[in-house]
């Protein structure tokens, strides 16, 4: 056993028992550590955000810009919106993320809804394509059973043919299953069992995969506790 | 047999259980062979057909410390692939909670790698084989805009050095020097890169995700969509097997050492599963 | 006014960004890398700048009114305070002005990240593996035929994770293989087809206008 002396170890090993006290009881000790992630986790957050973004993309760029204009005078460089060095019009994307403290101005609430427009705007607005292309088109695609699934020089074979046929008949059962407008009977009530055969199966991969998951992590935590503080572990 | 008792059985008991199952196959380690899934092994063949006079291994995060010790294992593991082909890397990382660990990775594998090099060629230097971008919200802007220029979204790097200073940066600018975008994830960052970066770019995409997501990737390697994928840890682990064995490299592999205690939880889940049902048709019956 | 100025700008936001996908001119690019790279960047600085203030706003309340935990609403603000001027004044490694270091012992915001938060935040998740075994041993019943299926492909998949089912038997890995790459890609495809179009169809109507609930309450 080769106990660590580093008191940041120290540190994490008691913070994590804090942590692992609420699986004997809801503690004290935990919610000073659930509180204290919450506090700690915002601040580094808010760091790197005033660090790597709003210093560089916002006041950088217009003090540059008041400082030339300051001293070379202004320059018409200076009102270019897609300039990154020196820019007074950057101050318009600023106002407008000001606008979402308007919310604690009762007469003036309204105005939060433009920053939110905004972005969900161009992400919706983005979106809409990429799911077209990026998702729909492709699994469409890829569930249709051609030639090229049965022949060996398509990268097939009989049986990648039979199972490219096996999962069409998947998806279409899955589909059938969740299709509340019409009522699950005579061909559709097949369908839909044959869908519910399929899903089953899904969500019985996905809850030993969830198994899986949670249990590294739990891994993680112990080979820390064994390793790095009490050094039990090589 | 008191069938009820053991239906109601504390559930702390329980907790405790999980605990030995994890803790003692740790202690006393047992290493068993494991084989390599196809999705893994397509990740790491497309990863070596990458030529690395024209083009990169780009390696993209949106994890957190919280999925650290399934994720940060498949950044290792890619970073050591990368080095050992001398393929340049590039890293990004979506989510700010990520970056400090990129950085950590960066540089625990650098140091293995400049341990046994014996020449400046031989070394892995920062700059020439591996850049950290650094991060950039929201997740969308470095994901499309890359497309049009990697300086543009990083200026600067995670370090603050200029990004056009930085020597491998002057011949990678786009997508079109990038072989493929590994997205190592705990959420969707390989379907927003597919989405997103491949439909209008064009660039391969491959996963390194928490095995919880990974059910959900299946359809996209099934459609070619992600060229290949990492599953959780024993992804991570068939990873570093493969990197070790066809590259010799040298290295802690944190995914592998957690194989035993892993295969022990599994055990402990099915066996609480069925005894489970047991006591509860027993009781059945007896009521 | 209210209503209609941010669903004009939603709107044309909206049309910049589906045509950023189809118009390669070189006008519309570089105003689609303006509303992206600059516009939307600071935008969501300040949208975390909101949350922040949310949360401290709330957690000053709850020690004002002494709601439920109120004392350890101190723990937070505290450890956020005393953060933040770690992080903004000594910098991200601590090369800024601010002092983050007493001889060896260093305190910058980057050691705090490894030295506390990710034990805290992957302690946090790791609990779930606790819970998941009891509730696996309390909750999954095999009550139908469904659900013996449903815990035959949970059990072959969770052999073929680990090298153990490979010793076990070494068909074992294999079938769970087919498993993932079958019945699941079948199962998740169609899941996933329908909730796309879904969000897609939803999509549509925050665009032209019909879905208005982004824009919250009240006028």
């Amino acid at each position: 056993m080769n106990v660590s002396t580093d008191p940041w170890v120290w540190v994490g090993v008691i913070l994590t028992f804090c942590i692992y006290s609420f699986l004997y009881r809801d503690n004290p000790f935990y919610k000073f550590g659930e509180h204290l992630f919450v506090g700690v986790a915002n601040a580094f957050t808010l760091t790197f955000m005033f660090h790597r973004i709003i210093m560089p993309i916002l006041v950088d760029p217009f003090v540059t810009a008041i400082r030339e204009s300051a001293t070379e005078g202004m320059q018409l460089s200076h009102w270019n919106p897609y300039a990154t060095d020196a820019n007074f019009l950057v101050i318009i994307p600023g106002l407008i993320g000001c606008f979402y403290f308007a919310r604690f101005i009762p007469n003036y609430a309204w105005l939060v809804r433009i920053p939110i427009g905004l972005f969900m705007g161009y992400y919706v607005g983005r979106s809409v394509p990429a799911y077209l292309e990026g998702s729909v088109f492709p699994q469409m695609r890829a569930t249709i059973v051609t030639q090229d699934a049965f022949s060996v020089a398509g990268g097939g074979g009989m049986l990648n043919g039979i199972f490219a046929i096996v999962i069409l008949i998947g998806v279409l059962g899955t589909l059938t299953y969740f299709f509340f407008s019409k009522e699950h009977k005579g061909v559709v009530k097949y369908g839909a069992q044959l869908g519910i055969i399929f899903v089953m199966v899904g969500f019985g991969a996905s809850f030993g995969f969830t198994v899986m998951a949670r249990v590294s992590l739990a891994i993680g935590r112990f080979v820390f506790i064994l390793r790095d503080w009490l050094g039990i572990v090589s | 047999m008191k069938w009820e008792r053991l239906i109601h059985i504390d559930r702390r008991v329980i907790f405790l259980m999980m605990a030995l199952a994890i803790i003692i196959p740790l202690l006393f380690p047992i290493h068993m062979p494991m084989g390599v899934q196809r999705v893994t092994q397509d990740l790491f063949d497309k990863i070596d057909s990458i030529d690395g006079e024209e083009q990169c291994l780009m390696i993209s995060t949106d994890y957190t410390p919280q999925t650290e010790p399934e994720n940060q294992p498949m950044t290792m593991a890619l970073l050591r692939h990368g080095f050992a082909r001398g393929v340049p890397v590039l890293l990004n990382a979506l989510y700010v909670e990520g970056a400090p660990l990129l950085a950590q990775a960066i540089d625990s594998v650098m140091v293995e790698f400049n341990r046994h090099a014996t020449s400046h060629a031989d070394s892995i230097i920062y700059g020439r084989d591996v850049v950290f971008l650094g991060w950039q919200p929201p997740p969308i802007v470095p994901i499309l805009g890359m497309g049009e220029g990697i300086g543009n979204i990083y200026p600067e790097d995670y370090y603050g050095n200029r990004t056009d200073s930085l020597e491998v940066m002057q011949w990678i600018e786009d997508y079109d020097e990038v072989g493929i975008v590994v997205a190592i994830t705990g959420l969707a960052a390989p379907l927003w890169y597919v989405q997103f970066a491949q439909t209008k770019y064009g660039v391969a995409v491959g996963a390194g995700c928490t095995a919880v997501c990974a059910p959900d990737f299946y359809p996209y390697c099934g459609s070619g969509q992600l060229s290949g994928m990492m599953a959780g840890m024993k992804g991570a682990a068939e990873y570093e097997e493969l990197v070790h064995k066809t590259y010799n490299t040298r290295g802690r592999r944190k995914a592998t050492e957690g194989m035993a205690a892993q295969s022990a939880a599994h055990i402990l889940i099915m066996v609480l599963v069925i005894i489970g049902n047991i006591a509860y048709f027993a009781t059945r019956r007896q009521s | 006014m209210k209503d209609k100025l941010p669903l004009i700008l939603m709107i044309v936001a909206g049309f910049f960004g589906l045509t950023d996908r189809f118009l390669p001119h070189p006008v519309a690019e570089g105003f689609n890398q303006y509303l992206r790279d600059t516009l939307l960047r600071i935008i969501s600085a300040f949208a975390l700048i909101l949350g922040l203030g949310n949360l401290i706003l709330r957690h000053v309340n709850k020690i004002q009114h002494k709601g439920d935990g109120w004392r350890h609403s101190y723990t937070l603000l505290i450890s956020f305070f005393a953060a933040s001027v770690i992080g903004l004044f000594g910098g991200v490694s601590g090369e800024l002005w601010f002092p983050t270091r007493i001889g060896n012992f260093q305190f910058d915001i980057t050691t705090i990240y490894f030295q506390m938060l990710i034990p805290l935040g992957a302690t946090m998740f790791s609990m779930l593996a606790f819970y998941m075994a009891s509730a696996a041993y309390r909750s999954f019943r095999a009550r139908s035929w469904l659900a013996v299926l449903l815990l035959g492909a949970a059990f072959v998949v969770m052999l073929g994770q680990v090298p153990l089912g490979h010793q076990i038997w070494s068909g074992i890995p294999e079938v769970s293989q087919w498993i993932m790459e079958v019945p699941n890609t079948a199962a998740k495809r169609g899941i996933e087809l329908g909730i796309t179009l879904g969000i897609l169809a939803t999509f549509l109507k925050i665009l032209t206008g019909i879905e208005r609930s982004w824009m919250g309450g009240g006028k």
